[in-house]
């Protein structure tokens, strides 16, 4: 980190250090100027209670609300009107006119035609917003160079065409410019409408802890609404770039490429390993009990942006530790291509275990403790799999974490979802599902063995050696089948799951090639035929069990 | 009209809503595979002559006609590339409106750029890319809608003294690759009109009339530093600067009376 980034932290940390001192040795009066350490215990508690998210979501959506209601037919009037000259006549001198009027003066009128509930709320927004994007977008339209047009025509664009490559893009950054101006206009007005004549909102919110004398809670409400404003303007400055990405960049990249190198660094078909544990927790509760779709499938998309999330995370932090140079296939690509950033990837990658967590407590709230347990173990186990001093899958442990994690582990989750008990045949049943899963990644690690080693990386593969190596994998895949056999055999797995033979051909190849092979271009399709194996056994597993319910 | 001919401007006037006459009765042709240059003193109407062609002025007496329906494009003053869209994007923007699919786009906007050198920027925007380099897809743009007649306003007026030279050589190099046919190009640079023009039309202050269709008799097929050592194309230059410099002197005569 550069010196100038130092400081520019450095003045609001002294501001928050020199202002709790200032309370702390009483300079200044404790019932006025709350410290900031209970400021974070007011934001807690409000937290806490869920008071503070209600109002974070009923301003939220008078926003966004108001914001949609006027920045639409705002932007479209404003096109019209800058390249229709009537239509401007018409509208311009109207639009300004009203442009200066502050909007809050307007909202009593608003109120005495709408009354005092939402509408009237959501109107005042809304025609702040509108006149605002209105005017803008006018202006942006009318200052297109005129020269772009006679171009366009001399190449032969009809006026559609026009309309299509230049009018709208060369309006465009005005009219992005307009729509940020006029969102930061509506975070203002709504904590003004919310004062006056709400009864939920962080406006009002703001206003009662005034009332009630309860300044802390009154800087959590405004700490909490600056952050609002931020991610307001971190959301809209991603809008700006994608829409206006001339402005940014100074290569095209097309759509499909952006699509392609997010499909690339979140690796959707590794997927398939955080799909076919949660069907067959599912699966074998179904034998029990009707199917509660609502949670299987919410466990499904909890699961999924977990397995994306811990994707991404290794992907930054290998990139970090330089594990991943440009001669190790596979993984990382896009970061090191400079496709993206490691900032992009990071904050993607909490995002992505963001929703994972959200989904996870809501599952907490709906089932009990037991999942909240299982769900951390599970994001610690995701987030130190490559982070950390002491990483995972850089000291050996990779395939027991997987192993334990993505077998065991999330099929007892699955289950309890359905059936709140913690089941023991559940966990037998979840063996060979557990044995393919590790094999996928130590397919990855043989393959590696060699760069591992000259990185120090250790995994089970280099400590073994190549021989160790290949009997391990042996091993993996051998007991996907064998421990399943077992399970039929005892009694514990219907034998409609037997249907997974179908699967032995193509793991008895996949054993040949391992044993045979040392070149890691040779051992690649091992790599991806594992991670195939993983998911037709997998699925067929599950097919096996689903089967069960009828015969 | 003569079957050889391609555009022809009949008794073409031109007089804009603030009644400043750009042109009166000016009559030129340009027959096919023509390189016809324009040069003038600047206000001379020589711009407008290109517009109206173009269909962006119109004709207040006489006018224009080509012989057939022909295709038309235009290399503006400092390129005039949509910044908006990619070099890519920008060279095959007149195949796009014509209704070409986007592989086709892709496929000529690939050729076009291997013929200019311009293979490692196709996928930039122009903002990034010199004023020469501009210039080039600029002239790729027109080029790849495989114009019947080229118009050219001052196209390299804006880049520096090498990079101009460059880029002459570079479009007469075009033209006897046979990728350009008829071209009118406007300039008030008299070497430029010699080397590019198979024909130097000469225009009076404005309103532009003619007042000199010089053929130049210089051997073309050499470097253009040898074509400028010939007393042909000295002769040439000299005669036109001096008919331009009496039409400037007289401008500049009458606005000093004013």
């Amino acid at each position: 980190m550069t010196q100038s980034r130092w400081l520019t932290w450095l003045s609001p940390l002294l501001l928050l250090v020199l202002w709790e001192v200032a309370v702390q040795l009483n300079l200044l009066n404790r019932v006025f100027i709350p410290p900031p350490s209970e400021v974070m215990v007011a934001l807690t508690k409000a937290l806490r209670d869920g008071s503070m998210q209600h109002d974070v979501l009923v301003s939220s959506q008078r926003i966004v609300l108001g914001f949609v209601i006027g920045a639409v037919p705002g932007t479209l009037l404003g096109i019209w009107s800058g390249l229709n000259r009537t239509v401007l006549a018409l509208v311009r001198p109207l639009a300004t006119m009203l442009y200066p009027v502050p909007k809050i003066a307007l909202l009593p009128l608003v109120i005495v035609v709408l009354g005092i509930g939402e509408v009237s709320k959501v109107a005042t927004v809304a025609v702040s917003v509108f006149l605002m994007v209105v005017i803008h977008t006018i202006g942006g339209v009318l200052q297109i160079d005129q020269r772009y047009f006679e171009a366009a025509r001399v190449f032969g664009a009809n006026q559609r065409t026009i309309f299509r490559t230049v009018a709208l893009p060369a309006s465009l950054p005005a009219i992005v410019e307009g729509w940020k101006l006029a969102m930061g206009f509506a975070l203002t007005l709504i904590v003004g409408v919310e004062f006056v004549g709400a009864n939920d909102g962080i406006g009002y919110r703001i206003w009662q802890s005034y009332e009630l004398y309860a300044i802390a809670d009154m800087m959590a409400a405004v700490c909490v609404i600056a952050g609002l404003g931020w991610v307001v303007t971190v959301v809209l400055d991603e809008v700006a770039r994608l829409l206006v990405p001339w402005r940014y960049t100074t290569v095209k990249e097309s759509r499909m490429s952006v699509v392609r190198t997010w499909w690339g660094a979140v690796r959707p078909w590794s997927y398939t390993a955080a799909i076919v544990p949660v069907l067959l927790g599912a699966a074998i509760a179904a034998q029990q009990v009707g199917l509660n779709w609502w949670l299987l499938i919410l466990a499904l998309i909890g699961s999924i942006a977990i397995q994306g999330g811990t994707n991404l995370m290794n992907d930054y932090y290998d990139y970090r530790k330089g594990t991943d140079t440009p001669a190790v296939k596979g993984t990382g690509g896009a970061l090191l291509r400079g496709d993206l950033t490691p900032t992009q990837i990071f904050w993607a990658g909490i995002t992505a275990f963001a929703i994972g967590a959200a989904i996870g407590l809501y599952l907490v709230s709906v089932t009990g403790p037991f999942i909240f347990w299982l769900g951390l173990c599970s994001v610690a186990v995701g987030y130190f799999y490559t982070a950390g001093p002491f990483a995972l899958a850089y000291v050996g442990l990779g395939e027991i974490a997987v192993f334990i994690f993505m077998g065991p582990v999330m099929v007892l989750g699955s289950y309890f979802l359905q059936i709140p008990t913690v089941a023991w045949p559940a966990v037998w049943v979840s063996l060979p599902v557990a044995f393919v899963v590790a094999a996928i990644l130590h397919a990855n690690n043989l393959r590696d063995i060699d760069t591992d080693r000259i990185n120090n990386k250790r995994t089970l593969a280099t400590i073994f050696g190549r021989d160790g190596a290949r009997i391990e994998y042996y091993i993996l895949v051998g007991g996907t089948f064998v421990s399943q056999w077992v399970l039929v055999a005892l009694g514990v797995a219907p034998w409609p799951t037997l249907v997974t033979l179908a699967m032995l051909p193509l793991a008895w190849k996949l054993m040949g090639i391992a044993g045979r092979e040392v070149d890691p271009a040779a051992l690649q399709p091992v790599l991806r035929q594992t991670a195939m194996l993983h998911m037709r056994f997998g699925l067929l597993y599950v097919l096996g069990w689903v089967i069960a319910l009828w015969v | 009209m003569d079957s050889g001919v391609v555009v022809d401007f009949a008794h073409l006037g031109v007089t804009y809503a603030n009644g400043v006459v750009a042109l009166s009765d000016l009559s030129l042709t340009i027959a096919a595979d023509q390189a016809v240059c324009v040069v003038g003193p600047s206000g001379c109407g020589k711009t407008t002559l290109l517009r109206v062609l173009a269909g962006l002025e119109r004709a207040t007496h006489g006018g224009v006609q080509l012989s057939r329906p022909a295709t038309l494009a235009m290399v503006f003053q400092q390129g005039l590339l949509f910044p908006w869209l990619s070099v890519a994007d920008n060279i095959s923007y007149g195949l796009m409106t014509r209704g070409a699919t986007p592989p086709q786009c892709r496929a000529a906007a690939r050729e076009w750029c291997e013929r200019m050198g311009l293979q490692r920027f196709i996928d930039a925007y122009p903002h990034q890319l010199s004023g020469g380099m501009q210039q080039r897809v600029g002239l790729a743009r027109a080029l790849a809608v495989n114009p019947d007649v080229l118009l050219l306003d001052e196209p390299f007026a804006a880049l520096d003294a090498q990079t101009r030279v460059l880029m002459q050589e570079l479009l007469v190099d075009l033209r006897r690759q046979g990728l350009c046919r008829s071209l009118l190009l406007v300039t008030h640079a008299i070497d430029e009109a010699l080397l590019v023009g198979d024909r130097v039309v000469v225009l009076s202050a404005r309103p532009g009339r003619i007042i000199a269709d010089v053929t130049p008799q210089v051997s073309h097929g050499q470097s253009f530093d040898e074509i400028r050592a010939q007393p042909a194309f000295m002769q040439a230059f000299t005669t036109i600067w001096q008919l331009i410099r009496h039409e400037v002197e007289a401008q500049l005569r009458e606005e000093v009376t004013l």
